[in-house]
């Protein structure tokens, strides 16, 4: 079953890198030769896997904390680490593009700074689990960082943009009005991606929570119980 | 219910009186808000006329309050936990009032800092102020926050290695929505300029991380 | 016959530091008027034991029960109805030894006069700052701060170290009073003399 998965995973994807990269026509009204603009179909879904995964470690955490089974928190942890592998990514590839675009790497554009602040979440929640040397101590702390950060970040994702005078960042799909202002055909490649990335990340998730639990019996001999 | 505001003014009291005999935070703070704002006008100058000001006298403002609250707020929990005090505290005090006992510290410290630095700043620089009533709502409001989220900060890095920096590592993210705000709404008081947020959302950051801040001070103080 | 008044159980308890196994499946039992005494080398686990037991670690496994007159104490309730007395356990330097009971019984919703009274107990001035106490006076402040809420039960680390002769005697009167009230389980490296100590856990394996 899990096989089966991995295998419509990997298609997927397969035909998210081909759609994006050959399928849908480039964006409309870019000026770096459009064919560049085809990275949007790599930063959107990594970005929004990145928002998944803050979200993911928050729920987790607070999960953690009410039920104390520590597989809730190696959920939480696997969450931040791939939350700030896919929120660099996403970084990296908003920066390239926008310098193409623009000419500028970067803007404190709202949406720039709320990857930001996410990045640093994530570093200042591994920071937290390194500084902590006692294992219930260190789940605990951490999975009250997290929940903090939870109810803390929707202010910026939220309050941010109404502060910045301008963005550079293109429309959101939908518009004032209500339609939906693109090509289908590039909607499709990016909800297809956004999907298939947040499949991944979960997919990724897991592997890396067995991981953890593995390496933490064997690291005790396998003794205890960890479950 | 009683018992338990006596509960918090007894930390609160406590705290107080050990501050009063050893002058220590308050030194402490006091120094380190002078140092900077000395260090800050220095390198500025009396630049509050200038059309730069506004945009960026209200954040050195802010990032001097920011980094007085990280060199003096950590002790608040550090100071219980290395002087091995903490022990005795976990089993004697009612959590929620022992936050809220160390809470209403902070706040005084806050609130001191802020008394002492702003006024010293408006001079320096020379900046005159069109609205003080909003300046002073934002730095009480904005203030508490920053109490807040540092009183919860301090609980947990107080159980860590590496306490100082790990505190502000741990806390700016946590302030970037609050200090966003209230930058932009001292903007405001001081130069006019829109903020395109208003007290409210302040006041909603304020009550969303003392609500959070309590539920989630028990399950970080004790085990 | 009645149930005994108050109970403490533990069983199976684990805890580890990173990889060490401190405690590897702890398990005791005392009730009113009994002593529990444990017993280990340095790095045994006596201290560990106690602080799970006090609710200030939590074990990774096994469970921890505490019924005072028959009724169950909820876990996060019993580490303000033990009575703990611990090597590590520390006052306010900067405020006398009244000043710090009184605030903890403030704490604890105990008559502050109580403080005046242990303190001439155990033969403390009310104005030495606490900073300023030897080691053994230390020790007296920790048995009055320990029994201040009279609990039913006793958690001492060590109980007499530091205790010069008449110090010893004021503790032992103190936990003789304990006994009559509750129970006490003591920990210390070598074996001590203490009455009616009831079961005995050795965490020399």
């Amino acid at each position: 079953m899990k096989t089966l998965a991995a295998w419509i995973l990997y298609l997927w994807i397969a035909l998210v890198i081909v759609g994006g990269l050959a399928w849908a026509p480039p964006l409309k009204g870019f000026v770096a030769g459009g064919e560049s603009s085809r990275i949007v179909f790599f930063h959107v879904p990594m970005a929004w896997t990145a928002f998944v995964a803050f979200i993911t470690a928050g729920v987790a955490s607070a999960v953690y904390l009410r039920t104390r089974r520590p597989r809730h928190d190696r959920t939480a942890e696997a969450a931040v680490q791939l939350g700030l592998l896919f929120g660099a990514l996403a970084t990296l590839t908003g920066s390239i593009w926008a310098r193409l675009e623009w000419g500028t790497y970067w803007n404190w554009d709202p949406r720039q700074g709320s990857i930001v602040l996410a990045l640093l979440f994530y570093a200042a929640y591994l920071a937290l689990r390194s500084a902590v040397e006692d294992h219930e101590t260190r789940r605990r702390l951490a999975a009250g960082y997290a929940v903090l950060g939870l109810v803390v970040a929707p202010f910026l994702f939220f309050i941010a943009p109404r502060l910045a005078s301008f963005s550079l960042h293109p429309e959101p799909v939908i518009n004032q009005r209500g339609e939906v202002d693109m090509d289908p055909a590039i909607l499709v490649v990016l909800l297809a991606g956004s999907l298939g990335f947040t499949a991944l990340f979960y997919w990724l998730l897991d592997l890396q929570r067995r991981i953890a639990a593995r390496l933490g019996r064997e690291a005790l001999g396998g003794a205890g119980s960890e479950a | 219910m009683s018992t338990w505001i006596a509960e918090a003014a007894a930390i609160f009291a406590k705290d107080w009186r050990s501050e009063l005999r050893t002058r220590f935070a308050l030194n402490t703070l006091g120094l380190f808000a002078l140092t900077t704002l000395v260090v800050v006008s220095f390198a500025l100058g009396p630049i509050g006329a200038s059309p730069l000001a506004p945009a960026v006298l209200p954040a050195v403002l802010w990032i001097i309050l920011l980094f007085a609250a990280t060199a003096g707020l950590p002790r608040l929990f550090v100071a219980e936990e290395e002087t091995h005090t903490a022990t005795a505290l976990r089993l004697t005090a009612t959590p929620s009032a022992l936050f809220c006992g160390k809470l209403a510290f902070g706040l005084t410290l806050i609130a001191a800092i802020e008394l002492l630095t702003t006024p010293l700043f408006l001079i320096l620089v020379q900046l005159r102020v069109d609205s003080p009533g909003l300046l002073v709502a934002t730095l009480a409001i904005g203030g508490y926050g920053l109490a807040t989220a540092s009183t919860l900060v301090a609980t947990m890095v107080a159980q860590a290695r590496g306490k100082a920096t790990l505190f502000a590592v741990l806390l700016f993210p946590v302030l970037v929505p609050l200090l966003i705000m209230a930058v932009a709404l001292t903007r405001q008081a001081v130069a006019g300029e829109a903020a395109g947020v208003a007290l409210t959302e302040l006041l909603l950051y304020d009550a969303s991380v003392t609500v959070a801040s309590l539920m989630l001070f028990p399950a970080m103080w004790n085990p | 016959m009645n149930p005994p008044p108050t109970r403490l159980r533990f069983a199976g308890l684990h805890r580890r530091f990173g990889k060490l196994a401190v405690l590897a499946g702890v398990s005791g039992e005392a009730v009113s008027g009994q002593v529990l005494l444990v017993t280990g080398a340095n790095g045994s686990g006596k201290s560990t034991l106690l602080r799970c037991l006090a609710g200030l670690l939590a074990p990774d496994a096994g469970e921890i029960e505490l019924a005072e007159e028959g009724r169950p104490v909820a876990a996060g309730e019993r580490r303000f109805r033990v009575g703990y007395l611990a090597p590590d356990l520390a006052f306010y330097e900067a405020l006398t030894t009244l000043e710090n009971l009184r605030f903890f019984a403030r704490l604890r919703r105990v008559d502050p006069a109580r403080a005046a009274a242990l303190l001439d107990r155990v033969g403390l001035p009310h104005d030495r700052a606490a900073g300023a106490l030897s080691s053994g006076m230390l020790q007296r402040l920790r048995w009055c701060w320990a029994v201040l809420h009279r609990p039913a039960v006793l958690l001492a680390d060590e109980p007499f170290q530091n205790l010069d002769d008449p110090g010893c005697r004021v503790a032992r009167e103190l936990l003789d009073e304990q006994l009559e009230r509750g129970l006490a389980v003591v920990a210390n490296p070598a074996h001590l003399q203490l009455p009616r100590v009831a079961s005995h856990v050795d965490l020399d394996r």
